[in-house]
């Protein structure tokens, strides 16, 4: 009997372990295909090549490896100047985390507090107030660029040669302005806090704010880290909008995508910047990869209860 | 809406009708204005007379604010380049009366012309102003009946202070919407507005003439009908691309909802295999999609299968073919089918690690004995998958099936950045890769037909929010909502 | 009602907000000047920040040097009374910047001189009044600038725009596979990309500008062509459109020609969509059709001492291309021609008044020959003045500039001879000639494809002569009136 158990135990184990074999092969390509892409991207960052007449070649190529590396492309975008700017690219990147931290700061509020009056305090417009920040989200944004530039600039903060550093105010006003109607995610995460929390904190006495401060939030430690990811990754992939609101002339405080994709997609682009734009691109990369990286846990939280509750 | 201000709390009329509503707080006007104290009717003209009289002078003063604020706007008219606010942006609504604009050459003084555009967004703006303008009326009258009924019944007025505490717990919502709902109407409702009404406009810089393009006119339903007629500026191209265009959109969002989903799915299972170790190392692996920036991924994706790129380059060393193929289709010459393949095979790529996450958190959460169950029943690893987790996680993710499917429709990264929506068409702005919201894109941003893009822009939001409503409204998460609370 | 409440006093604020900020804005400036014609400026908005300070807006390329240039300037004239602000812009797309919003654009700026009639209709350019910078201009400028630097306001013609770079197309080749005699013609540019397996030569892309090489081709014994492109237009209020042709038999022989180099194996090559310097780079072809904003990229891919420049080949007319054609024979010589145009100085219309003096005459010393020399030498701009070539050859001799820079001006200022400057007096008729369509025209003749003429009317045989001569008529068509025909004529070469 125990025999039979073993030989029986023994053989699943095998095909077990031939099942964990075939997976770690797919899953094996399957991650070398994935990250082909983003290798070529990093690999011509610390591509290093000279023509026969010693110029660099700062331009796509179609071999995959480098001849050489090294981190001349690293050391040119630190230093080079780009439309008009003086050290552009470290300039591109603060004004983008100067962008990135507000507007993280700003929209992780606004949809925390919106997601927590839906979820859970009741009041009349709530169901209208819900279908519609969904139905709003349905637009096409592009046509209300224009727009939101102008009423920006009617408020002075953008479009205003005086003080072009108002217009990254501009920038983030109206990135996170919009935040707090994308509060589903959020909300579908307080619902799962039970409501009879809540309640006994009302029968103590306790005001909605400190509910609010005191149960909620620390409860909701990792929706707030996944908005918080969201709102901060935003500005450092948006390409479009961040060049009308900030006006292609401010060169000097355009984000740091405008910038790279000025120098990929401008009208008359230098190719030869491809691989400096690379390496801007790996220094781009670095820190939100390493965000993603440590915060995944959480990031998988809130995308699971963005999916349950959509 | 007036109606609960003399019932205060309670919320007894919670089930009365919208017009009903309507009517009592019509009825509840005449009756604040007789019924209530010199404060109270002074209120009616003078914002915050009222809580003056009550002695509730800080929230007087704002809303006197306000009222000055308002008033000012709509007097003074301020110009923003060249166009007012305030009255005259209502008078100039019509479009009707502009000027072409003037230069008196002695002193180079140039007076610039009407910007019909301008017009249009300022009077949204000032017509939004004067709706707040009657709600904040509203609002300070029944402020002041308030305190009227509170020292009927022996109470003391609200002092601004306890107003305040109320705001952190009895209306707790006003304090955290607020925010929320002033951005709404500044950034979305009101250029969500203009745009729609643009749709209505000859507003197209592509009738560039002699006056320019920022004087135009309204033009009715003009802008739908060449949809069907072919008229007008784009009117070729709507009336041959747009079903097209519109049939791809649809293609396009129904496999790379599923492709994406299912292909998640099995990614997630992969990784989750019970005794399969590295699972973080795989997991940030696919993650990387995820937190590059799409037009840096996208654009290496896009390299590498270019005419000259490594993946051409490869295949031609090896001989498997002797000419660079136009993988996504940026040329007319190159093949449509391929193209559109491409995108969505590529489109896993970015987007299978967003449902390999959501996933891997569900599948965490089956009940195990739901398989241990099976595995007695000797049912099969794949018996089980069909059986047990895909219905379990096909049911939790229903919604963002919707949500992915309507995402997909304004799909606009992939496309833009992948084959910018070739191939070309010869002769259209709509390439075979185009969807609605590329070719808007194009047609607005690239070519300045403001109407037309409207017209593209409407018909893409009548169908996302068509297919939103009738299918969230059917899911299990929206009419269980109510049970949560 | 709380609820309610709380949106309304969202709404409140925002007004406030809106109210406040805007409210102040109005009772600097404008509140006094309605009607009461005082002296205080109209504009508003950006404008009252501008102060003390002229913006110029130049190249990117050429911002370094014209900022030295206004710093030597107002040393020169303690008394200007404003600072200088030069910045570099994209010049590609920066017509469309000051479009969208003028006000927050600079007071002089520099855009190609096709979009002056576009500027000027949009009201974002003011014109230029003062009588010395005129006569400068006319004095300085060959005929064809002048023709095409004026513009309508209110029924009137005025000057608007005053040309200080001058750029036409040229053709970069590689060396290393092309010698100098091969890049003469496009028989030798195919003979020696026979030799190397590859294409001859690319276009850069199917545009009406880099169309502009086919399309305004010379014969080389007289110089001569039969295109018309708004030939006499006139710059005032309901002015007509001039003359346009483009259904001689020169123009259909060249393309057919086109046709058959298209076909040739080691003919004309369309630009990589992902870059034409790649085809370059990868020797998918051996020469390129392009201008002066080209050259760093040509460079970046050829590296510098593999690079040629070259005047745009001559062909010979064959057999086949002249087949049934009168005014055209087989071995005729033709030359590609090219759009010669000019970069110019423009003046904001919402640039405040008290500047216009000042800036009329910074505007004519940025535009001075020595100005434009010198921005030669500091930033290889090449002047537009007429004889700047011999300045150019001197720099040269004196060994001032190196051989490809002293080339890349030379062949362009060389190409100007072969081309006019594109004619677009007025914003219609740059509309009508880029935005309607034609050079997808073109694109269906050279590849022999059907091309969608009106709503259910296709063009099928853009191979046979009367394909061809169907889809020019088109072409001049869209051109004059800015739609499509209804009918198509019995005869041709047809009235439009």
């Amino acid at each position: 009997m125990s025999m039979m158990k073993t030989k029986k135990y023994r053989s699943q184990s095998r095909s077990r372990r031939a099942g964990l074999a075939v997976t770690y092969t797919i899953l094996t390509i399957l991650g070398i295909i994935w990250l082909i892409p983003i290798l070529w991207i990093f690999l011509s960052a610390f591509r290093c090549e000279y023509q026969e007449d010693g110029t660099f070649i700062g331009i796509v190529t179609s071999n995959f490896f480098p001849r050489a590396i090294g981190f001349e492309n690293f050391k040119n975008l630190f230093t080079a100047s780009y439309y008009g700017v003086e050290y552009a690219f470290p300039r591109w990147m603060l004004n983008t985390l100067i962008v990135a931290v507000v507007d993280c700061l700003i929209s992780t509020f606004l949809v925390l507090s919106v997601a927590y009056c839906m979820s859970k305090l009741k009041f009349k417009l709530r169901k209208p107030f819900m279908n519609i920040s969904m139905i709003l989200g349905l637009f096409p944004g592009f046509m209300s660029m224009i727009a939101i530039y102008f009423l920006l600039k009617s408020i002075g903060l953008t479009g205003n040669p005086e003080h072009p550093e108002y217009s990254m105010i501009g920038l983030i006003l109206a990135y996170s302005a919009g935040a707090g109607l994308g509060f589903q995610i959020a909300k579908g995460f307080f619902d799962v806090i039970p409501n009879a929390l809540v309640e006994s904190a009302k029968l103590d006495g306790c005001t909605n704010f400190k509910i609010f401060r005191r149960i909620i939030l620390p409860l909701a430690k990792p929706i707030i880290i996944y908005q918080a990811l969201m709102s901060f990754t935003g500005p450092w992939m948006d390409f479009i909008f961040a060049k009308v609101i900030i006006g292609a002339e401010n060169s000097q405080y355009w984000t740091v995508s405008v910038g790279l994709y000025s120098m990929m997609f401008g009208s008359y682009p230098d190719p030869n910047w491809f691989t400096q734009f690379a390496a801007g691109c790996v220094i781009v990369a670095i820190p939100i990869v390493t965000l993603f990286m440590f915060l995944q846990k959480y990031y998988v939280e809130g995308v699971t209860a963005g999916a349950v509750k959509g | 809406m007036g109606s609960k201000v003399k019932n205060a709390p309670g919320g007894k009329e919670n089930k009365i009708g919208f017009f009903e509503r309507i009517g009592k707080a019509f009825s509840n006007f005449g009756k604040r204005f007789v019924d209530g104290s010199i404060g109270t009717k002074l209120s009616h003209f003078i914002f915050g007379a009222g809580n003056f009289y009550h002695k509730q002078y800080i929230k007087g003063a704002i809303f006197l604010l306000i009222q000055a604020a308002i008033l000012a706007l709509m007097i003074f008219c301020p110009t923003i380049n060249n166009t007012p606010y305030g009255w005259k942006a209502l008078a100039n609504l019509p479009l009707t009366n502009v000027s072409k604009g003037g230069f008196d050459p002695a002193t180079g003084e140039f007076t610039t012309g009407s910007d019909c555009k301008l017009m249009i967004l300022f009077g949204f703006v000032t017509i939004a102003v004067i709706i707040i303008y009657f709600i904040v009326w509203n609002l300070n009258i029944a402020s002041s009946y308030k305190a009227d009924m509170d020292r009927k019944v022996g109470k003391k007025p609200t002092t601004f202070k306890e107003d305040l505490k109320d705001l952190l717990d009895g209306k707790f919502h006003v304090l955290m919407l607020t925010p929320t709902c002033i951005a709404a109407a500044v950034f979305t409702i009101l250029p969500t507005a203009f745009m729609i009404a643009l749709a209505f406009t000859t507003y197209n810089q592509q009738d560039m003439n002699e006056i320019g393009t920022n004087l135009f006119g309204w033009n009715g339903l003009q802008n739908f009908t060449s949809v069907f007629t072919g008229e007008g500026s784009l009117g070729v191209e709507i009336k041959n691309r747009f079903l097209p265009v519109l049939g791809w959109t649809f293609i396009w969002a129904i496999f790379a909802t599923l492709t994406c989903y299912f292909g998640g799915i099995i990614l997630a299972l992969l990784i989750n295999k019970k005794g399969l170790k590295g699972k973080k190392i795989f997991r940030t692996v696919f993650i990387m999609t995820i937190a590059v920036p799409q037009f840096i991924s996208l654009l290496a994706v896009r390299n590498l299968l270019g005419e000259y790129g490594p993946v051409n380059a490869l295949l031609q060393n090896i001989g498997l073919i002797d000419k660079p193929i136009g993988f996504l289709g940026l040329d007319m010459k190159d093949s449509e089918i391929l193209a559109k393949v491409m995108v969505i095979v590529i489109n896993m790529w970015v987007g299978i690690p967003y449902t390999m996450l959501m996933t891997s958190g569900i599948l965490m959460n089956i009940p195990s004995d739901l398989y241990e169950a099976a595995r007695v029943d000797g049912a099969s690893t794949m018996k089980m998958f069909f059986k047990i987790t895909l219905p379990y996680v096909f049911f939790i993710t229903t919604p963002y099936l919707i949500s992915s499917f309507v995402g997909n429709i304004n799909s606009f990264n992939t496309i833009y950045l992948l084959t910018g929506g070739g191939p070309t068409h010869l002769g259209y702005q709509a390439g075979g890769t185009d969807l609605l919201v590329t070719w808007l894109y194009k047609v607005t941003i690239d070519q300045g037909s403001y109407n037309t893009g409207a017209v593209i822009g409407i018909f893409t939001f009548i169908i996302t929010a068509t297919i939103t409503l009738i299918t969230y409204r059917r899911s299990k998460a929206y009419n269980e909502e109510d049970t949560f609370q | 009602m709380k609820k309610v409440l709380a949106i309304l006093l969202a709404f409140a604020m925002t007004v406030a907000l809106l109210a406040g900020c805007a409210g102040g804005n109005e009772s600097k400036p404008t509140s006094g000047s309605n009607d009461s014609g005082t002296t205080a400026p109209t504009q508003s908005g950006g404008d009252t920040g501008k102060g003390g300070t002229i913006r110029v807006w130049v190249g990117e390329e050429s911002a370094e040097y014209y900022q030295k240039a206004c710093d030597a300037y107002l040393a020169a004239n303690p008394d200007f009374g404003f600072k200088i602000e030069v910045k570099g812009m994209d010049t590609g797309s920066v017509a469309g910047t000051i479009t969208t919003d003028p006000a927050a654009a600079a007071d002089i700026f520099t855009v190609a001189h096709d979009n002056i009639g576009k500027l000027a209709a949009s009201q974002c350019a003011k014109p230029i009044t003062d009588q010395s910078l005129i006569d400068q201009v006319l004095a300085d400028n060959p005929q064809s600038f002048q023709n095409v630097i004026y513009s309508v306001l209110d029924g009137q013609k005025y000057l608007y725009g005053v040309p200080y770079i001058s750029q036409a197309l040229v053709m970069y080749y590689n060396k290393a596979l092309v010698t100098e005699e091969q890049a003469k013609t496009f028989e030798g540019l195919r003979e020696a990309a026979a030799e190397a397996n590859t294409k001859a030569i690319i276009v850069t892309g199917d545009d009406g500008y880099n169309n502009s090489f086919a399309l305004l081709s010379r014969k080389v014994s007289n110089k001569s062509t039969t295109v018309k492109i708004f030939e006499g237009a006139e710059a005032v209020s309901g002015g007509s459109k001039g003359t346009s042709y483009c259904q001689g038999d020169d123009t259909i022989a060249t393309f057919r020609w086109l046709q058959s180099y298209f076909e040739d194996p080691n003919g004309f090559k369309w630009a990589s969509p992902d870059g034409w310097e790649k085809d370059m780079k990868n020797q998918g072809a051996l020469a390129v059709i392009s201008g002066s904003w080209n050259y760093k990229a040509a460079a970046a891919a050829l590296g510098e001492s593999n690079l040629g420049i070259a005047l745009i080949p001559t062909y010979k007319l064959t057999k086949e291309s002249v087949e049934g054609l009168k005014d055209v024979k087989e071995g005729d010589e033709y030359r590609g021609g090219t759009f010669a145009d000019c970069k110019c100085f423009m003046i904001n219309a919402t640039s405040d008044a008290s500047k216009y003096v000042k800036e009329q005459a910074l505007i004519k010393y940025l535009s001075g020959k020595e100005i434009q020399n010198e921005s030669y030498l500091e930033a290889m701009n090449v002047p537009a003045y007429v004889g700047a070539a011999d300045f150019i050859k001197q720099c040269y001799d004196e060994g001032k500039v190196s051989e490809s820079e002293y080339n890349l001006a030379a062949m362009q200022v060389s190409m100007a001879e072969w081309g006019i400057p594109q004619p677009f007096l007025t914003g219609t008729l740059n509309t009508y000639y880029y935005s309607k369509n034609t050079p997808a025209i073109f694109r269906a003749i050279i590849e022999k494809s059907a091309y969608p003429a009106t709503g259910d009317k296709v063009i099928q045989e853009t191979e046979s002569l009367d394909g061809i001569r169907k889809a020019l008529y088109l072409i001049q068509y869209i051109w004059m009136h800015g739609v499509n025909p209804k009918e198509f004529p019995a005869t041709y070469p047809a009235e439009t």
